[in-house]
C-alpha cells in the first residue's frame, strides 16, 4: 500500500482487487480445466482447488491487513477536527477493504466442496 | 441605493443570460446547454416509454385468454423483442441520463456539464438511433430475436431480414450517446465541483451518478463489440459466433451479459440516487448512514460486474464456475440491502411528510424489496434451473425494473419538476395516477410469478386452454390496462400542471440541495454567482445563499470576455484550481450526429461507399470541433489570465480535457480488453477452434513497425515533459516528428493488413487478427492526425510554452496506442506462435 491511507484510490482499489482476483478465478479455472483438467473422481480435492483456497487465502490476508492500516491511519490522534474530508476517506476506505476480503474469501467457499471441472 | 444594487445585479444576469442563452427558434438547435439538453433527453426518453408501453399492451391483450389469433406469431417475436429494446436502451437508461445531465451541474454548484458539446452529440445520436430502430416497426422488418439477441437466432441463417441489422447498427448508435453521457458525466462531478464541496460534502446523488457514469464507462463497450463482431458476421461473413470456422455463439451471451447484468444496476443506481435524495427531504432528517450509502454504492459498482453468468446457468457451464457468480450474485443483495435499511432508519428517526413524491418512494420500497427476495431466489442455481425462461423470470425482471427505477424516476419526475416549470403538481390527480399504477402493476406481475411456477414459458404468443393458466393471464392484461391508466392519469397531471398548477414558492419541498438555490423556472446559466460550500446540506445549513448567490456576492459573478466560465476544482477537496471557459451554442454535434446518422442507414442498406464517405465527413466534423478548443481565439479570446482569478484551464497542465481522454480512453480500453477475453474464450471453449500452422502475420514487419510506435511515443514524451516545464524548444518540428514516425508506423502496419493471407470469412482465427489490426490502424491513424493538427497549432501559436494543456491531453491517447499495439503483438501473435511451436 504504497499511497497515503488518506488517498482516495483506497476508496476503489479494495474492490479493484477483488475484480482482478474475481477474473484470475474464472478465467484460470477455465485454463486449467484445459490444460490439466483433474479426475473427476477426486472431487474437490484437487490441486485447482486448492490453488483457489491458497490464493483466496492471501488475496483476502493482504485486503484485511490493508483494512487495518486505513481503519489505524483514521484514528490517529494527529489528525484535526477539519480533517474531516481525511477522516471519511480513510474510514470509508478501510470499509470497502473489509468487503472486499470478505467478497474475495468468499468467492472461494465453494472451492472447498465442488469438483473444478465437471 | 439598494435600487441602484438591483439594477446592476439585473444588468449582470442579463449578460448572463445573453452568454449563456440557446439561440433563438431553429437555432435552439444548436443549444448545448445542459438544461436543454438533459430536458430534452427526459422528454425524448418518456416518448419512447409510451411507444414501449403500447407494445406491452398489445402483448398482454394477444394472452389475455388462450388460444387467440389477434396477433400472429412473427409480428408477436417482433413486439417483445422491441418492448424489451425500447425499455431498457431508449427509455430507462436515457432518461436516467437525461436527469442527472439537468441535475448534477446544479447540484455541485455549477453552471454546465464540463463538455457541453458532447452532452449535445450524445442526445442527437440517442434521437436519431432510436428513430432508426423505431423505424423498423414502422417498415413492418423489426428484430425478433428478442432484446438480447442471442446468436445464431439472430444470426443471418436464422434471420436473414434486416431486424437484426437495425437492432445491432441503431444500437450501437444510442450506446456512443450513453457512452458520451458517462464520461462527461464523471468529469463533471469529479471536476468541477464548487468551491469547497470535498468528497464527503458532495450530495448523496452524485455519487450516485459519479458510479453509474463509471459503470457505462466499463459496461457498454462489450456490447459494442459484440455489435459490431455479429453485423461483420452478418454483413461480411466474418466468423465469430458460428460454431463451423471456430466460432461460438456463446461468446456473445458472454459479451451482452457482461454488459446487460451491469445495465440492471446502471438503471437501478440513479433511480436508488433518487431515493435517497428524497427520504431525507420528506423524512426532515439528514440521510442516515451517509458513509455506508457511499460504501454500498462502490461495492454495487464493482460487484454487479460479477453476475453476469447468472443469465447463463443453464448452458453448460461447469459447477464450481457457476457457484463463483451464484456466490457474487448473493453478495450483491448486501449493498442492497444496507441502503433499504438506511432509508428505513432515516424515515424512523425522522418526521416523514407525505407529500406526492413520497408515494411512489414507499411504492417502490414495496415493490422492489419483492423484486430483490426473487432476484436471490434466482441467485440459487438450482432454482434458477426450475423456473429458466418463465414468466417467474418475467415477473422478476419487472418487479426489479419498475420497482427499482420507474417508481423512484415518477417520484423523482414529480419532485423536480416545480425547478423546471415553476409550478406544483395536482395532488389529487397524482394520487389517483400513483394507486392505479402501484394496483395495476402488482395485479400485473405478482400473479406472474405463479404462471411461471406453474411453467409458462417466456416468449410463446398463445397457449392451450387447460394448463391452469388462463385466469393468470387474463388478471394479469387487466392488471396491465389498470396501469396503462394510471400512466395516462400522470401524464395528464404533468400537462395540466404547466398551465393550471400553483405558483411554487422557493425550495417547496423544503429540500437541503442546491439546485433549489437557482430561480423557478431554472434559467440557462443556473447560479448568478458560483458559491463556496462548507455543509453537506446547504439549503438547510445556510438558506441565506439564495439571496447571496443572486446578488451576485460569490465567484464568477459577472461575465469577462463573453466567454461561459464555471470552475474546475480539486476532485478531492472541492477547492477551485482553474476557470473553465465552455463552449457555447454549436452546430457541429448535430452535424457529426447526422454524418453518423447517414452512415448508420448506409450500413443498412449495404450502401457501403456511402458509408466511407460519411465515416470521413463524421471525422472531418469531430477534427473541427476539437479545432475550436483550448488555445483558440473562439474558445478563450483573451489571451491573458485574469488579474487575482485561478488560470485559464487551457493554460494549465491538468485540465478536464486530460481527466476526459483518460476516462474516454477507460471505454476504449474495456472495448479492447474484451476483444482480448473473446480471443481467449473461442481459443479455449470454442469446439472447432484451431490455430494455422503458420502464423499468416509476419513477425519481423510488426516488430519494426512498433518500435517505430515506440520512436514516436519517445520523442512525443519528450516534448510534453518540455511543455510541463514551460518549455518549447524545437516543439513545432519535433511534433513533425512523432507525425511522421507514426506515420511510417501506420503505413508498415496497414502493409501487413493488406498482404496477410487471412480468410476472416473461414476462421474465427483470422477474423479476429482481422478486427485487431483494423483496431490498432485505428488508433495509430487517428493519433498521428492528432499530432499533425498539434503541429500546425503550435505555427499558429495555439500551442506553445505558456499554453501546454492540448499535447498533455494527447498524451494518454499516444501511450494508449502504444500499450495496446504490443500487448496485441504477445496476445495475438507471439503467444500463438508459441503455443504452436510448443
Amino acid at each position: 500500500m504504497k499511497f497515503s491511507p488518506f488517498h482516495p484510490i483506497h476508496l476503489v482499489l479494495g474492490l479493484v482487487i477483488w475484480a482482478a482476483w474475481f477474473v484470475f478465478l474464472y478465467g484460470g479455472l477455465s485454463v486449467g480445466c484445459a490444460i490439466a483438467p483433474p479426475a473427476s473422481e477426486e472431487q474437490a480435492g484437487t490441486w485447482i482447488n486448492g490453488a483457489i483456497v491458497a490464493i483466496a487465502l492471501l488475496v483476502g490476508g493482504y485486503l484485511l491487513w490493508c483494512a487495518y492500516r486505513c481503519m489505524h491511519a483514521s484514528s490517529d490522534p494527529k489528525l484535526q477536527k477539519d480533517d474531516r474530508l481525511k477522516v471519511f476517506i480513510s474510514k470509508t476506505a478501510a470499509a470497502v477493504y473489509l468487503v472486499s476480503a470478505f467478497a474475495s474469501l468468499a468467492l472461494a467457499v465453494p472451492g472447498l466442496v465442488l469438483p473444478p471441472c465437471v | 441605493m439598494s435600487e441602484r444594487i438591483q439594477q446592476r445585479n439585473h444588468e449582470r444576469e442579463q449578460r448572463l443570460a445573453h452568454v449563456w442563452g440557446n439561440l433563438p427558434g431553429w437555432g435552439a438547435l444548436a443549444a448545448v446547454n445542459h438544461t436543454t439538453v438533459g430536458l430534452r433527453f427526459i422528454a425524448t426518453g418518456l416518448v419512447f416509454f409510451l411507444v414501449g408501453g403500447l407494445l406491452a399492451m398489445l402483448i398482454r391483450t394477444q394472452l389475455a385468454l388462450p388460444e387467440q389469433d389477434i396477433i400472429e406469431s412473427a409480428l408477436y417475436n417482433q413486439l417483445f423483442t422491441m418492448h424489451g429494446t425500447v425499455m431498457m436502451f431508449l427509455f430507462a437508461i436515457p432518461v436516467l441520463e437525461g436527469l442527472a445531465m439537468y441535475l448534477i451541474p446544479k447540484m455541485i454548484g455549477t453552471r454546465d456539464l464540463v463538455f457541453p458539446r458532447l452532452s449535445a452529440l450524445g442526445y442527437f445520436c440517442y434521437l436519431f438511433g432510436g428513430l432508426i430502430v423505431l423505424s423498423s416497426l414502422v417498415l413492418e422488418v423489426a428484430p425478433d430475436a428478442g432484446w438480447f439477441m442471442y446468436t445464431p437466432l439472430s444470426s443471418a441463417t436464422y434471420s436473414p431480414g434486416p431486424g437484426s441489422d437495425f437492432w445491432l447498427l441503431g444500437i450501437t448508435f444510442v450506446e456512443i450517446s450513453a457512452i458520451s453521457a458517462g464520461v462527461e458525466l464523471v468529469v463533471s462531478i469529479l471536476r468541477t465541483r464548487a468551491n469547497g464541496m470535498s468528497l464527503n460534502r458532495m450530495p448523496i446523488f452524485c455519487w450516485y451518478i459519479l458510479a453509474m457514469a463509471l459503470m457505462i464507462v466499463f459496461g457498454f463497450p462489450p456490447l459494442i463489440l459484440g455489435s459490431v463482431l455479429l453485423e461483420l458476421e452478418r454483413a461480411a461473413g466474418f466468423v465469430f459466433f458460428a460454431t463451423a470456422g471456430g466460432g461460438d455463439p456463446l461468446l456473445w451471451q458472454h459479451l451482452f451479459w457482461l454488459f446487460g447484468h451491469p445495465e440492471v444496476y446502471i438503471i437501478f443506481l440513479p433511480a436508488a440516487g433518487i431515493v435517497s435524495t428524497l427520504i431525507p427531504v420528506f423524512a426532515r432528517h439528514p440521510l442516515v448512514g451517509y458513509r455506508w450509502i457511499v460504501l454500498s454504492i462502490i461495492t454495487m459498482g464493482f460487484i454487479s460486474f460479477g453476475l453476469w453468468v447468472h443469465h447463463m446457468f443453464t448452458v453448460g457451464i461447469p459447477h464450481l464456475a457457476q457457484a463463483f457468480f451464484s456466490v457474487a450474485s448473493m453478495l450483491v443483495a448486501i449493498p442492497t440491502g444496507i441502503q433499504i435499511f438506511a432509508w428505513l432508519a432515516t424515515l424512523w428517526y425522522g418526521k416523514v411528510v407525505f407529500r406526492l413524491p413520497m408515494l411512489w418512494i414507499l411504492g417502490f420500497l414495496v415493490v422492489f424489496v419483492c423484486g430483490g427476495l426473487t432476484g436471490v431466489m434466482l441467485a440459487l442455481a438450482p432454482f434458477n434451473w426450475q423456473v429458466h425462461d418463465t414468466h417467474f423470470v418475467v415477473a422478476h425482471m419487472h418487479y426489479v425494473l419498475v420497482g427499482g427505477m420507474l417508481f423512484p424516476l415518477v417520484a423523482g419526475l414529480y419532485y423536480w419538476l416545480p425547478h423546471v416549470s415553476g409550478r406544483m403538481p395536482s395532488d389529487s390527480l397524482g394520487r389517483w395516477g400513483f394507486w392505479l399504477f402501484f394496483g395495476g402493476f402488482n395485479l400485473t406481475f405478482l400473479l406472474m410469478h405463479l404462471t411461471g411456477l406453474l411453467g409458462m414459458p417466456r416468449r410463446i404468443y398463445t397457449y392451450e386452454a387447460g394448463l391452469g393458466w388462463e385466469w393468470l393471464n387474463l388478471v394479469s392484461s387487466i392488471g396491465g390496462f389498470i396501469m396503462a391508466i394510471g400512466v395516462a392519469v400522470v401524464i395528464v397531471d404533468i400537462v395540466l400542471h404547466f398551465r393550471f398548477g400553483q405558483r411554487a414558492e422557493q425550495n417547496p419541498w423544503g429540500a437541503d440541495t442546491l439546485e433549489w438555490a437557482i430561480p423557478m423556472p431554472v434559467n440557462t446559466y443556473n447560479f448568478s454567482s458560483l458559491p463556496e460550500i462548507s455543509t453537506r446540506h446547504p439549503m438547510w445549513n445556510a438558506p441565506e445563499l439564495v439571496e447571496s448567490i443572486a446578488a451576485g456576492e460569490h465567484g464568477l459573478a459577472d461575465v469577462q470576455a463573453l466567454r461561459r466560465d464555471i470552475y474546475g476544482s480539486d476532485a478531492t477537496t472541492g477547492k477551485v484550481r482553474e476557470v473553465v471557459h465552455l463552449p457555447t451554442n454549436s452546430w457541429l454535434p448535430l452535424m457529426t450526429a447526422l454524418a453518423l446518422a447517414v452512415l448508420c442507414i448506409s450500413l443498412l442498406v449495404k450502401a457501403y461507399l456511402l458509408a466511407v464517405v460519411f465515416t470521413v465527413m463524421a471525422l472531418v466534423l469531430s477534427l473541427r470541433w476539437s479545432w475550436e478548443n483550448g488555445a483558440h481565439p473562439r474558445a478563450a479570446p483573451t489571451d491573458d489570465n485574469e488579474p487575482g482569478a485561478p488560470p485559464l484551464h487551457s493554460r494549465t497542465c491538468n485540465g478536464p480535457g486530460l481527466w476526459g481522454m483518460v476516462v474516454s480512453l477507460m471505454a476504449d480500453g474495456t472495448f479492447f480488453v474484451s476483444l482480448l477475453f473473446g480471443w481467449f474464450y473461442l481459443w479455449t471453449a470454442a469446439p472447432e477452434w484451431t490455430l494455422p500452422d503458420h502464423s499468416p502475420i509476419q513477425l519481423v514487419p510488426m516488430i519494426f513497425s512498433g518500435l517505430l510506435l515506440t520512436a514516436a511515443v519517445g520523442v512525443f514524451w519528450v516534448l510534453v515533459r518540455g511543455l510541463r516545464r514551460r518549455r518549447a524548444t524545437h516543439l513545432g518540428p519535433g511534433m513533425w516528428l512523432v507525425a511522421a514516425l507514426g506515420a511510417g508506423h501506420w503505413a508498415l502496419l496497414a502493409g501487413q493488413l493488406m498482404s496477410a493471407p487471412l480468410a476472416p470469412t473461414e476462421r474465427a482465427h483470422d477474423a479476429v487478427l482481422t478486427v485487431i489490426l483494423f483496431y490498432l490502424l485505428l488508433h495509430s491513424g487517428l493519433a498521428v492526425i492528432f499530432t499533425l493538427l498539434q503541429a500546425v497549432r503550435v505555427r499558429l501559436g495555439y500551442t506553445a510554452a505558456r499554453l501546454p494543456y492540448e499535447p498533455i491531453v494527447i498524451q494518454p491517447f499516444w501511450f494508449y496506442t502504444l500499450g495496446v499495439y504490443w500487448l496485441s503483438l504477445l496476445a495475438f501473435l507471439l503467444l500463438p506462435n508459441a503455443w504452436s511451436v510448443g
